[in-house]
């Protein structure tokens, strides 16, 4: 039913979407690996969403994408979806590094 | 560090920062990271406040000074270059902090600390039961407390060696701690646990490494 | 509509159609400029008993080892104040003012569902009294307002205390969620024509989107809610660890709700500050399209911040790092929105009026609160902050900064609106002092009180420790400010009596809400504008004399009928005619069902409680009789040369999009309860060795080949509008196949094992309950097409009833596959680590 939720809002949301997506996966998996000791799979696995989510919002955060398509939502939506990148980028960041499970 | 010293000496502070409980006194490393944490945050959050109310009032008393900034700038400025840099500065100092302070590496002494509506028995690492709810430990060295609870959730917290940990029904969590020298350090429930909860005070003594393993020994 | 009547005249028409009769059949009214005044009242009047707790509070603490309230009151006192301040005053106050403005503001005569606000209405009215009747009679709430298992959990509060609690918030979330469904709605689709998405004010891009927090952050503590009371009532042990639970799960529902809740508070005390700054400015907002990003920003990441509530119960450091880094960048979409407000300031002409004192007030405050915020976010500092006098102090700055001060400011600029006339300012300044001064004395103190130790939720403490003259200090201060907030009390009622009269739009503002006559009259506007730029940029005193003689959309009274517009959501263009509801007893015998139904719950009448569930879907179905129409009437005049078809004849109407709102809250408290079957299965202790519960293979087969095809049945019926036989055919089979469905998945409940032994056997159990119960909902929502369609209100045009009936019975068929899903997995051998 496109006609319900439009295409701006849906754009202008999207790139957060993806990050709640990666937050959850992450956390779930993160927990799942301590439950039932994924051991050394446990840190490259959650490298690797890491990267995986990264890819999605890097490729909405360019500019190019807008071409053709002018109004203030298209602008605030482009720059909702940097902030999403940025938000990934940090917040998914100390899997490289911190405490798996304890 | 003088400039606490400064601050908890101003008049209007009466009471100043020491204290039985104050976590602006410590008395272990371990406590004197964190305050450390605390005092630099102060002073960044001082001078952060400091210069967001002086841009608010020159917007009034100073017109002229601030007309000329451009919205791009206002909103890239403030809103990102400012506060960007000093957050991944700071979250990062932290999270390496809170790596260190994890209880890992080389086994210490395993202490107990069972909650129970509303007091606390503390064991030692083998197993005995200490009394009169007084945890001793040794000074000088790192020890791990396994915090757990009888009934509701409790925390254990000793504000002058470390951070709070804690006690829930049904899991075992840990925490580690530090005294410097040997005396008696006080604690306390920090998570609300019912009408006894006010009184659910509690002592570490840390002895010299000498006298604790008479105690350890001894088998009181 | 042959000849134009005057403007006095058009009045009189009007509020012939809209008025609300004065007296008792006051009962009645579903107005939204009425309904938004009594949520505002009735919020005012429980800060006013949240305050006198506070000074309960602060009397008992003023000095060491007071013995004026014992623990056992102290704790109740606590409690309330907490529970008062957050659900019954700052929700329900930022809701009625939403309710009275939004509809101003966007050029609507009403909101999407009148007696949806007017049920809301009662049933926070009620649901509040319980609490405060309570109180009175000693049984109130006593686990704090977060309510933490296993201390409010049977065992160690056997009395009403906890259920009260648990029974009147949630009763009171019903005007939640009630209110979220209808902003976002009306936000959407009733707008002033032309007034496209990225026209509409700022304020109602804040209220947009704390909707839509509010449609995903509500769920889970009214699931939280659910489960706490089934453990209590019925003994099922989904927090309790001995038998499978998981104390943690409860915090993690109540926090999942509880931090978003903050930001769902500050979004429209932001939205308020978003539209006076730039008035006294003198110039439009700065940065429009960045602050809708930072909403945006602010809205997802406040929900990955849960954690930092729990950060010292025992969560590996990777986990805490993920919600630490979270809370620290969530300061970076306020400082946008800060910066925004100052520069806004900086690049116009300010002038100074009593508002923007209110507004200085606001950025002194809620600046440090949010300092404090990202201090509270670094995990090692939180574990000696945590649960100390810190976070008290912490929490009041950024909830008294980030939402009383800029209600106070929007008190001084939108009450003439209500009032009709100016404040007198006399009493605005020194009250402004009291409030700014009385505050910091009480709160800054207190970081340095948690600091040197002190936990919160003690009611006493020996003189030994230090905190003595902090707390005499602060107590000091607790009255100063309560001495301000008389003050401004007595100045909003002196307005009301001796302000002076004022033509329209005094602040010069630019939104479409000051081109009302005010007090506003009971349709808002005699025509509704067309709107060529951005609705914050109008010119309220230019355009309202304009409106006020029937200049514009709907500028008539016809068939005496509450007429107003929707619009197409992104660009829009005026797209349907809606004709509202008219005032009705309804919403307040409904609302009387269901107090019925929770009163039987507390007081342990489980036998009553299911007649009472069954008195209010009975009165439900009455809502419906008097809408719609028998006939397709097709494109009618609106006003300007334009003709809409009414919103009965379209698809995408406000029903429908309720409803798919609706359905989006009810899967995040579906998706709640499955992470909360996980949860257990992955953390809670107990679990290895115990039962699997059992689920026989073919029931459960049965049951969601049963339920997918009465939702395919009833996607068919809605297809087929215009051919009697298949729709009708099409909705009997999805009665049927989903009463056969209901039927397995009751027998299916009965097999699993005793629900009160683990929560192995607890969780697939409720689940399996929840999927059964939407069964139901979806034969119901069938047999009300089917009912509908015998009447003559659906057509091949008029398919509104089909949408919902295809809707509801497709969710039930999807629930019905995960919740089997659940009970399957958790029926596993081995399964639990």
């Amino acid at each position: 039913m496109s006609s319900i939720i439009e295409m701006p809002l849906v754009r202008l949301v999207a790139g957060f979407v993806i990050w709640s997506i990666g937050f959850v996966v992450l956390y779930a998996a993160q927990a799942l690996g301590c439950a039932y000791g994924w051991g050394d799979w446990h840190r490259p696995a959650l490298i690797a969403v890491y990267a995986a989510v990264l890819v999605p919002l890097t490729w909405m955060s360019l500019p190019g994408r807008n071409e053709g398509r002018s109004g203030a939502l298209f602008a605030a939506a482009l720059w909702a979806n940097r902030s999403a990148l940025l938000a990934a980028l940090l917040v998914f960041m100390p899997v490289t590094f911190a405490s798996l499970c304890s | 560090m003088f400039k606490p010293v400064a601050l908890c000496a101003t008049p209007l502070l009466l009471t100043g920062c020491t204290g039985a409980l104050s976590t602006l006194d410590p008395a272990g490393p371990r406590a004197a990271n964190l305050a450390t944490l605390w005092w630099v945050m102060l002073y960044g959050s001082a001078l952060l406040f400091a210069l967001v109310m002086a841009l608010f009032a020159m917007a009034y008393l100073r017109p002229a000074w601030v007309t000329r900034i451009t919205p791009a700038q206002w909103i890239v400025g403030g809103g990102l270059v400012l506060p960007i840099p000093i957050l991944i500065l700071l979250t990062g100092t932290a999270l390496v902090l809170g790596e260190q302070l994890l209880p890992r590496g080389d086994a210490p002494l395993r202490f107990g600390a069972h909650a129970e509506r509303w007091h606390w028995t503390f064991t030692y690492p083998d197993g005995r039961e200490m009394s009169d709810e007084v945890l001793h430990i040794p000074a000088g060295r790192p020890i791990d407390v396994a915090v757990t609870s009888q009934d509701v959730i409790h925390a254990f917290w000793v504000p002058r060696l470390g951070g709070k940990i804690d006690a829930i029904p049904g899991h075992e969590n840990l925490i580690r701690l530090e005294a410097d020298e040997p005396g008696t350090y006080w604690g306390q429930c920090a998570e609300y646990c019912g009408p006894g909860h006010d009184g659910m005070w509690f002592r570490i003594e840390a002895h010299a490494s000498d006298d604790f393993a008479g105690l350890m020994g001894g088998g009181q | 509509m042959s000849e134009q009547p005057s403007a006095i005249g058009l009045h009189k028409q009007l509020d012939a159609i809209w008025r609300t009769p004065p007296g008792l059949a006051g009962l009645s009214s579903v107005n939204h400029t009425i309904l938004g005044k009594r949520f505002m009242m009735l919020a005012l009047l429980f800060f006013a008993i949240g305050g006198l707790l506070s000074m309960l509070i602060r009397a008992q603490l003023a000095t060491p080892n007071s013995a004026f309230l014992g623990p056992e009151i102290y704790n109740q006192v606590f409690t309330m104040h907490g529970t008062v301040m957050m659900f019954l005053f700052a929700i329900p106050m930022f809701e009625g003012f939403a309710i009275y403005m939004l509809p101003k503001l966007l050029g609507a005569r009403d909101l999407a569902f009148p007696r949806l606000t007017a049920y809301g209405f009662w049933c926070y009215l009620f649901g509040g009294s319980i609490l405060i009747v309570a109180m009175l009679m000693g049984v109130a709430p006593n686990g704090g307002w977060f309510m933490y298992t296993p201390l409010s959990s049977k065992p160690y509060t056997p009395g009403i205390n906890a259920d009260v609690w648990l029974l009147g918030i949630t009763f009171v979330e019903i005007s939640a969620v009630t209110a979220a469904v209808e902003i976002f709605v009306t936000i959407l689709k009733m707008r002033a024509p032309g007034m496209a998405l990225t026209r509409m004010p700022l304020f109602a891009w804040y209220m947009l989107v704390t909707a839509g927090m509010m449609i995903i952050g509500f769920p889970p503590l009214i699931l939280g809610s659910i489960l706490l009371e089934m453990e209590r009532a019925f003994d099922l042990p989904f927090f309790d660890p001995t038998r499978g639970g998981d104390p943690l799960l409860w915090q993690h529902l109540f926090w999942l709700f509880g931090h978003p809740e903050v930001y769902i508070i500050f979004l429209p005390a932001a939205g308020a500050l978003s539209t006076i700054i730039p008035v006294f400015a003198q110039r439009p907002i700065l940065g429009y399209r960045a602050i809708i990003a930072a909403i945006v920003a602010m809205a997802f990441l406040s929900f990955g911040l849960w954690v930092h509530h729990m950060f010292t119960v025992g969560i590996p450091h990777l986990a805490l790092a993920f919600f630490s880094a979270a809370s620290a960048l969530v300061a970076i979409p306020t400082a946008v929105q800060i910066f925004a407000w100052i520069g806004t300031l900086a690049s116009g002409r300010p002038r100074w009026d009593i508002p923007m004192l209110y507004v200085a007030g606001f950025f002194v405050v809620f600046v440090i609160g949010g300092l404090t915020g990202v201090m509270l976010a670094m995990v090692p500092f939180n574990t000696q902050a945590h649960d100390s006098y810190f976070v008290v102090a912490h929490l009041h700055y950024v909830l008294v900064g980030g939402f009383v001060f800029p209600m106070l400011a929007a008190i001084y600029y939108w009450l003439p609106h209500i009032s009709g006339r100016q404040s007198l300012y006399r009493l605005s300044i020194p009250a402004f002092w009291l409030i700014l001064i009385g505050f910091n004395l009480t709160f800054f103190l207190m970081h340095l009180t948690g600091l040197m130790g002190m936990p919160r939720r003690i009611s006493t403490y020996p003189s030994n420790w230090g905190w003595d003259w902090l707390n005499l200090l602060s107590s000091v201060g607790g009255f100063i400010l309560t001495m301000g907030f008389a003050l401004v009390l007595a100045d909003m009622v002196l307005q009301f009596r001796f302000g002076a009269r004022f033509r329209r739009d005094p602040w010069q503002a630019g939104t479409l809400e000051w081109a009302t006559a005010t007090p506003p009259p009971s349709y808002n506007l005699a025509a509704i504008p067309h709107i060529e730029t951005r609705a914050d940029q109008l010119q309220p005193a230019r355009i309202g004399p304009a409106l006020a003689s029937g200049n514009g959309y709907l500028g008539f009274a016809r068939n005496g009928e509450q007429e107003t517009l929707a619009v197409d959501m992104m660009s829009g263009e005026a797209e349907q005619l809606i004709v509202l509801p008219r005032r009705s007893y309804l919403p307040l015998w409904t609302a009387l069902a269901t107090a019925s139904f929770f009163l039987a719950l507390l007081f342990k009448l489980y036998w009553l409680a299911p007649l009472g569930a069954l008195a209010t879907l009975v009165l439900f179905l009455f809502w419906p009789i008097s809408l719609g129409s028998k006939s397709d009437r097709g494109p009618i005049d609106i006003g300007r040369d334009l003709a809409v078809p009414p919103d009965v004849e379209a698809l995408n109407n406000v029903t429908v999009l309720a409803n798919r709102t609706a359905l989006v809250m009810n899967g995040t408290l579906f998706a709640s309860l499955l992470f909360g079957g996980l949860f257990l299965l992955v953390v809670a202790p107990n679990w290895q060795g115990s039962n699997a519960p059992n689920l026989p293979l073919w029931t459960g087969a049965l049951a969601m080949v049963a339920s997918l095809s009465a939702a395919g049945a009833a996607a068919m019926a809605a297809r087929r509008p215009g051919s009697v036989l298949p729709l009708r055919a099409g909705l009997v089979a999805a009665i049927a196949l989903q009463s056969l469905a209901l039927i397995l998945l009751a027998l299916s409940m009965g097999t699993l094992g005793d629900p009160t032994g683990h929560a192995r056997q607890a969780m697939p159990f409720v689940t399996l309950g929840y999927a059964a119960l939407h069964c139901g909902l979806g034969v119901i929502m069938a047999a009300h097409a089917l009912w509908r369609h015998a009447q003559g209100y659906v057509s091949a045009r008029r398919r509104t009833e089909l949408v919902l009936a295809r809707l509801w019975n497709g969710y039930a068929g999807g629930v019905v596959v995960l919740a089997l899903g659940l009970g399957a997995l958790l029926g596993l051998d081995g399964v639990a680590p």
